[in-house]
């Protein structure tokens, strides 16, 4: 649109990222790293004709580091850098500094990273850098941000993450029922309890424990020139040298058979995730062979994805079925993954959108029988042909703005992808990969038997009962399908869940991520 | 749309759009439905060939079209959770007695439930609809253009006319207040909208284009309002106003999420109170100054991109028919005077053109 305009929609959620809009294209290759003994490392990323400049600066630490009783410390710390004063500027000084050059600046927590992200036109640059530079640099903590946005982080985990998207609810739990007892498993912006808890004192500590020399890199993106390279580096400089942070260990616990979470929240549909954890780092062999393996399963919100065709397109049942072999925050809203939420957990997933609790559970054997088939045979080589010549055109798509591809250089950085990154590699290793490669990795990393999941429902009861029971689950429709369906559909509706009833936890939306 | 031809069934349209790593969607808004294919520039004719045929000869048996409506009773069931869709959802139906926009782009749940049943219906709408002079073909990238409009003609030209325009009741004059409470079914801070009849977009009337400046600077970010009711006295957790870009009179409305629910009447007349300020000071020309500088730059700033360009034109063009306005806007938005805001406030903020609408959770 060409006024500028927020979208009512929009304005629910909590999105640790404020204000990123797009930016220029890029043609160079990946970003160039330059270690200086004097200081953080730097990735550059000259685009001489872009009209704009992208900055990110990397800090290693994320919702990970949060002590425990504080969890959500990481994301409110960012939320003040973000959305707070600076020593130099009121929050109000701020917008309206920022107002005229239609520019801003973010933070993006994740588990294990936290990225300070802005980008301005280069008629701006003059006004725009200190702003952003005293963001990260400079912070001013006032104790009237800190309440604000500790009230915002609170609603969302009291009101938007348990009523009004539960997507996402069933993504956050799954995610806590896999990482139970370990740093991972809260969501970002914490609990209530342990929001609660914190004082501003606790963000200030938090702030010079992590917000340090030791723990940045420094990426600059775009129309930029050495003058303004040297501003950034000298503004990473003024932060304490301090040490690097000691990333937590976070290993789940073995799942051992299948084991279900239901979060019991009255009349709701029903929302799905389930999953199980995988160690198959961005940059391995093994990676991209698994990557196009899910990309032919459950490539996000593309009809291409299998799951889609099946649960969605042949039976109309809901928005749409994907799955994942790394962390996809904000699938809701995003079309390509997002950089900067790297991590060294990941898992793999499946995600079933909305629908009635009454086809819940046969949507959820849909996909575990597409799962046993995939695993079990592997790939066909006419899927593996379209899905790697699929993937030559679409991971194009992954980063087309110089901001995107600076965040991606920065997660080639956390992942230790050596020479051009992960994107270039992408389209090498398509050419390489075989089919047999694929089925291999399939077999080596994916698996049946262990498998947790999380259901959002309005029917907790009806489900457990129907899971722990292996009840038959037959559908109905709206339309006459074809006898080929019908056949399949009764072997659907009796997959098995082999559920223990010790192994199903029924949580009360009123409860979840209390503490 | 992506049910299939004769020619290239869905299957066959989705295993070239799958093998050309093509990024695909649409969406519909109230004014306009936009298909959207990001591919590279190798894959445009490839492309022009199934868009072409897709457009023009869509053909889909009745079940595949039952099953189609039981997706889009699943999109409902998931936008419904949201406390802003619910509140929008009501206060359309609450403002329109008997236009069209009375329901969101999903349409009334009634009618989602009734879908599967509308087989016939839908040809016919495509029929309406789906037509050349109803219809604008954009490509946005790195193309040659005498090229590209030689493969235009090949692919669409024997496309035939038809289009049959909608007969939608204008709505008639608003004359009183109306005022509705939503109840929402999960738990949720209330959510304030003051929803006002505001005319259809043009842009060349310095009025109507000074109601974006109107809502930005009374209810954005930077008013004082915000500063008031956001950071200083932390009773809502924001406040925004939202003017619409329509071909019929739609609704500018202002809205604001409540913190505490013992102030949702507070904050509607502190919305009130600047109301009344806008409609009788006149704003400093700088700050004026300062939205046309961020519009343009906005706009810059999102032209990165051959899908930036393509989403940054798309509305305009749809409420427009063409790109040319898009200079007449500019040049309207440079005359905005402090009195253009100020009429703006008077003749289209008055309290008999408006609905006001409280959401309350069940908490």
């Amino acid at each position: 649109m060409i006024k500028q305009r927020k979208t009512l929609l929009g304005l629910f959620l909590m999105v640790l990222v404020v204000c990123m809009t797009a930016c220029a294209p890029a043609n160079d290759p990946a970003g160039t790293a330059a270690a200086d003994a004097s200081g953080p490392e730097i990735i550059r990323y000259p685009v001489p004709d872009d009209a704009t400049v992208s900055f990110n600066v990397w800090f290693k630490v994320g919702s990970q580091n949060d002590p425990a009783g504080k969890e959500g410390l990481a994301a409110l710390t960012g939320s003040l850098i973000s959305d707070g004063a600076t020593a130099n500027n009121s929050y109000e000084q701020i917008l309206e500094k920022l107002y005229p050059i239609a520019s801003g600046y973010g933070v993006r927590v994740d588990k294990e990273m936290t990225t300070v992200q802005g980008r301005t036109h280069v008629d701006n640059i003059d006004r725009y850098f200190p702003l952003y530079s005293d963001a990260f640099a400079a912070p001013a903590f006032n104790v009237d941000d800190f309440e604000r946005l500790r009230s915002d982080q609170l609603n969302y985990l009291e009101k938007t993450l348990r009523y009004a998207s539960d997507e996402d609810l069933g993504k956050a739990a799954l995610m806590s029922h896999i990482f139970a007892g370990t740093p991972y498993a809260h969501p970002i912006q914490g609990t209530v309890q342990g929001l609660k808890s914190i004082t501003l004192d606790d963000v200030k500590a938090f702030y010079q424990q992590h917000y340090t020399q030791a723990n940045a890199v420094i990426a600059i993106g775009g129309g930029f020139d050495d003058a303004l390279e040297s501003k950034l580096r000298a503004a990473v400089a003024t932060l304490p040298a301090g040490t690097a942070t000691t990333a937590p260990a976070v290993t789940p616990t073995a799942i051992d058979g299948r084991q279900v979470m239901l979060v019991d929240k009255a009349d709701a549909d029903a929302s799905i995730s389930f999953g199980f954890p995988i160690n198959v780092p961005r940059g391995t062999r093994d990676f991209y062979a698994l990557w196009i393996a899910n990309s032919w399963l459950g490539e996000h919100r593309n009809s291409s994805s299998h799951l889609y065709q099946v649960i969605r397109e042949t039976r109309g049942m809901n928005y749409g079925d994907y799955s994942y072999i790394e962390a996809f925050p904000q699938g809701g809203q995003r079309q390509m993954p997002p950089p900067n939420v790297a991590r060294h957990s990941q898992i793999f997933q499946i995600w079933i959108r909305t629908l009635p609790n009454e086809n819940a559970l046969f949507a959820t054997r849909a996909a575990l029988r597409e799962l046993t088939h995939l695993v079990q045979q592997g790939m066909s080589e006419e899927a593996f042909t379209l899905t790697r010549s699929f993937l030559r055109n679409y991971h194009l798509h992954f980063a087309e703005t110089t901001q995107d591809r600076l965040g991606y250089a920065v997660d080639d950085r956390f992942y230790g992808i050596e020479g051009d990154g992960h994107l270039a590699q992408f389209g090498a290793m398509l050419d390489s990969i075989t089919r047999e490669d694929v089925n291999a990795a399939l077999k080596r990393h994916l698996q049946l038997e262990n498998i947790k999941f999380a259901i959002i429902t309005g029917d907790a009861e009806g489900l457990r009962d129907v899971m722990v029971n292996d009840t038959a689950t037959p559908m109905s429709y709206a339309s006459e399908k074809s006898a080929e369906i019908v056949a399949e559909d009764k072997e659907i509706e009796v997959v098995p869940f082999d559920v223990d009833a010790d192994d199903v936890t029924v949580v009360p939306v009123t409860t979840i991520f209390e503490q | 749309m992506f049910r299939g031809t004769d020619r290239y069934p869905a299957d066959a349209y989705n295993a070239k759009t799958t093998e050309i790593g093509a990024d695909t969607n649409a969406f519909t808004s109230d004014d306009l439905t936009a298909y959207h294919l990001s591919i590279t520039s190798n894959d445009l004719e490839t492309v022009m060939d199934l868009e072409s045929d897709r457009f023009q000869n869509l053909a889909y048996p009745e079940e595949l079209f039952r099953t189609e409506a039981g997706a889009v009773y699943g999109e409902y069931r998931k936008n419904r959770t949201n406390p802003f869709f619910t509140l929008f959802e009501a206060t359309q139906a609450a403002a329109f007695d008997v236009h069209t926009y009375g329901h969101t782009a999903m349409g009334y749940e009634e009618d989602i439930k009734l879908m599967p049943e509308l087989f016939d219906y839908s040809k016919s709408f495509f029929s309406r609809y789906y037509r050349p002079e109803n219809i604008v073909l954009m490509i946005v990238g790195d193309v040659d253009v005498t090229k590209t409009m030689d493969r235009v003609k090949h692919y669409y030209g024997a496309w035939k006319p038809g289009y049959v325009p909608p007969k939608i009741q204008p709505e008639p004059e608003q004359t009183a207040e109306r005022k509705i409470e939503v109840p929402y079914p999960g738990q949720s801070l209330p959510i304030a909208m003051v929803a006002y009849k505001f005319p259809a977009f043009d842009p060349s009337d310095p009025t109507i284009l000074a109601a974006d400046i109107l809502a930005d600077l009374y209810f954005g970010e930077t008013s004082d309002l915000h500063k008031k009711l956001v950071l200083n006295e932390q009773v809502a957790e924001f406040v925004a106003a939202d003017t619409p870009m329509n071909r019929d009179p739609n609704l500018l409305s202002i809205f604001s999420r409540v913190k505490d629910a013992e102030k949702v009447d507070y904050v509607l007349a502190e919305i009130d109170r600047t109301i009344a300020q806008a409609q009788t000071e006149l704003l400093d020309p700088e700050r004026i100054a300062g939205v046309i500088s961020r519009i343009k730059y906005g706009f810059l700033m999102g032209l990165d991109t051959p899908s930036g360009v393509a989403s940054s034109l798309v509305r305009f063009i749809a409420v427009t028919g063409g790109v040319a306005d898009i200079e007449t806007m500019y040049t309207t938005y440079g005359q905005v005077t402090a009195e253009h805001v100020q009429a703006a406030a008077k003749q289209f903020l008055a309290p008999e053109r408006r609905t006001v609408a409280v959401l309350r959770g069940n908490n």
